[in-house]
């Protein structure tokens, strides 16, 4: 052990001796993530905080209601405009998109009103994970204040009253509005009612069932749908990738250090030495893993110091990281028996990296991604590796998700690393 | 065998203990495969290399007795004089103070004391051949094998390099020395091995390799004036300028002197290595 150590230490070392390799280790990923994810937030994306233009064309009670709801949503930060200058910030990229509350939305918010309230969201259709975001938040608001409508008798009398004055006002037959009318009137007794009955406490009114029945069905929101299956800021689409280019430039480094390594002699040297190919290999792989491993450690703690990117759920962030290094040393097997001189591994490794990298979501974030790019990522150690980081830090994944990035990861890992060690060996002979 | 080419082709030798033996031969003659097959790198398609009784180079103990100069400068660049030695030193065992007191050796017998501290790069082409060979040397081998050590070496150093080599001579190691200039071989070896195509073509000490295919002793005389030769004196006389090639020099210069003739310039050409080349495979070895 103590020898693959030596030989792993020396690799460190000329690592970083190496200034231009060290630059392309640690200095690139982050500045690519901090530039990336400054532009990102600086054009108002910042998902903690997306840009809604609202547009309240109805200026009814209930959209006005609506409006105030949006605007306590701490995902949001909703400002109010005329409908042509909302659709000129989103075009140019000043807001993420605009809410249109039509006219005709309170009364269709009522009951027996003929048509469905409308709501039109303006957003460009690249923005597929803004739209997700916004469409779920959206719900949530509508939802939580059609509960509170329920709950609040005398909001529900002044709607049902409103509901009628506008069926009789369409000038509807008796017979056509005979059952309907009935039923509404019954409804707004039954809340007239309730304001004659005295208050309980809420622990009487529980022990009675009361509560649940007038809080309607309890719906249980689970934060992580808006809250953990979105990233917090683009900061967390960024580090991921960045990790990947870490990796990337590890691995091109390590792939030309065992070429150079054969073509300098000093391969020759270790292997007259007292020890064993699986001594020379495993301190190279020890080295790339252990360079790898830092690296992106490094990358994280600036990610999650620095730029708040979520760090909580440690032991699945690190298995992912592991499964990536794990990946990647593996490549840098296979790659650097690709050519025979430095030069030629060089140019393969980045070669064949920056394509992975290109379809795998480390230039184009992965949630932005259309369709079949997606299909073609598919075929990426790189996407694998930032789906799997992703997954721990804002896609919420579950142990059971993690298996297929993971499994995929372990699996190009091990298969490369065999192909290069066995081409490696017949070369050597 | 590589592929179609056979690189060693049915050599045999056997290298005593603590002797300087020579491979001499041409860029290509197969000094260097000879040299991996010896440490364990080749396989031998056939045959059997033994060193110290035992038949698989690639054993650990036998590895830990050989240092090993390659000839192309095994070293890392980025590294300073001082790690490359203690670096491989670790490789071979040594550690602590043992490896300190080996590794302060090694830099003097390389003459880095001033630039140990410097990165390789940094080195001549002369600093880096001698830290190669100090690299050899760290962990104090039984057995060196120096490949071609002085290739592409300035005067100063590769003088330098000989009288190193000499001095682990003295000190008893077993030294195995391929090259392909006759001076060195002539200076350093105890026995020599004149290998080419992958054949050994002769083996012996250099005076008995000289004696056995080196012929004889060639004389060149250029008179003042034309001199009247005993007629039963062998060799060729052209107007003033005689030449004859004789396993007895000193009586035929003697009889010369007799001729009464006035001697304008007299060379004496003993064998050597080279000669002894050039007659084994009618080519010149510097010719290669």
């Amino acid at each position: 052990m103590n020898t693959v150590i030596t030989l792993a230490t020396k690799d460190l070392r000329l690592l970083l001796r190496d200034k231009a390799t060290t630059f392309w280790v640690i200095g690139f990923p982050l500045l690519m993530a901090v530039f990336f994810g400054s532009v990102f937030s600086g054009m108002g994306d910042s998902m903690s905080g997306m840009r809604l233009i609202l547009v309240d064309q109805d200026q009814s009670e209930s959209s006005i209601q609506f409006v105030e709801e949006l605007g306590k949503s701490t995902a949001l930060r909703t400002v109010a405009l005329p409908l042509d200058s909302a659709q000129q910030r989103v075009r140019i990229g000043k807001a993420s998109a605009y809410l249109l509350i039509p006219k005709g939305y309170g009364t269709a918010q009522g009951f027996g009103g003929s048509a469905k309230a409308k709501l039109e969201l303006g957003i460009d259709p690249a923005r597929q994970v803004e739209r997700g975001y916004l469409q779920g938040i959206i719900m949530q608001s509508y939802f939580a204040l059609l509960q509170r409508q329920f709950t609040d008798p005398a909001l529900m009398k002044k709607h049902l009253r409103a509901s009628l004055d506008s069926l009789r006002a369409d000038g509807e037959t008796a017979n056509e509005l005979g059952p309907l009318t009935s039923f509404l009137g019954s409804m707004d007794q039954f809340y007239s009612w309730l304001d004659t009955v005295p208050k309980t406490t809420a622990a009487d009114s529980a022990a009675a069932g009361n509560d649940a029945f007038m809080s309607g069905p309890e719906l249980d929101i689970v934060p992580m749908t808006a809250d953990r299956a979105f990233p917090k800021s683009s900061y967390e689409i960024t580090f991921p990738s960045s990790l990947m280019w870490a990796l990337i430039a590890v691995t091109a480094a390590f792939a030309v250090s065992i070429v150079q390594e054969r073509t300098r002699g000093t391969f020759l040297r270790l292997r007259i030495a007292p020890l064993t190919r699986t001594h020379i290999l495993a301190g190279k792989g020890i080295a790339c893993f252990a360079s790898s491993l830092v690296v992106c450690i490094l990358l994280l703690i600036v990610g999650g110091l620095v730029f708040k990117v979520r760090l909580d759920n440690t032991i699945m962030l690190l298995t992912a990281v592991l499964c990536s290094v794990f990946c990647f040393c593996g490549l840098m097997m296979l790659i650097s028996v690709m050519g025979k001189t430095e030069q030629a591994v060089g140019g393969i490794s980045w070669a064949v990296l920056l394509v992975f990298s290109m379809t795998g979501g480390g230039m184009i974030p992965l949630a932005v991604m259309p369709g079949w790019m997606r299909t073609i990522s598919n075929f990426s150690p790189v996407k694998w590796g930032i789906y799997s980081v992703e997954g721990a830090i804002w896609r919420g994944f579950s142990w059971g998700e993690m298996m297929l990035p993971l499994g995929v990861l372990i699996a190009i890992g091990l298969v490369t690393f065999t192909i290069g060690v066995t081409i490696l060996a017949r070369t050597d002979n | 065998m590589y592929g179609d080419l056979t690189a060693v082709d049915n050599l045999s030798f056997t290298v005593q203990d603590s002797e300087t033996f020579g491979l001499l031969g041409p860029n290509g003659a197969g000094k260097t495969t000879t040299i991996n097959m010896l440490v364990g790198v080749l396989e031998p398609d056939s045959g059997q290399i033994t060193v110290n009784n035992t038949t698989d180079p690639s054993q650990t103990q036998v590895r830990m007795q050989i240092g090993n100069a390659p000839q192309a400068l095994a070293l890392y660049e980025d590294l300073t004089g001082e790690e490359n030695l203690a670096f491989f030193g670790r490789l071979y065992g040594l550690s602590g103070a043992r490896l300190k007191e080996r590794v302060n050796w090694a830099v003097k017998v390389a003459r880095l004391e001033d630039r140990r501290t410097d990165q390789a790069k940094k080195y001549s082409g002369g600093m880096k051949r001698r830290l190669n060979l100090a690299i050899a040397l760290v962990h104090d081998p039984p057995v060196l094998l120096l490949d071609e050590p002085t290739v592409g070496v300035d005067p100063q150093s590769r003088n330098f390099i000989f009288e190193t080599i000499e001095k682990l001579r003295e000190e008893g190691r077993t030294i195995i020395y391929t090259t392909h200039y006759m001076e060195e071989a002539e200076r350093l070896c105890d026995r020599v091995a004149i290998i080419d195509h992958g054949q050994l073509l002769a083996i012996g000490t250099v005076d008995e390799l000289i004696e056995k295919f080196g012929g004889h002793t060639q004389i060149t005389v250029d008179f003042a004036t034309s001199p009247k030769l005993p007629t039963n004196l062998e060799g060729s006389l052209d107007g003033t300028h005689f030449s004859m090639a004789t396993p007895k020099p000193l009586e035929v210069l003697n009889t010369l002197a007799n001729s009464k003739g006035k001697f304008h310039q007299v060379k004496i050409e003993r064998p050597d290595l080279e000669r002894v080349f050039l007659n084994l495979t009618g080519r010149s070895l510097r010719d290669q």
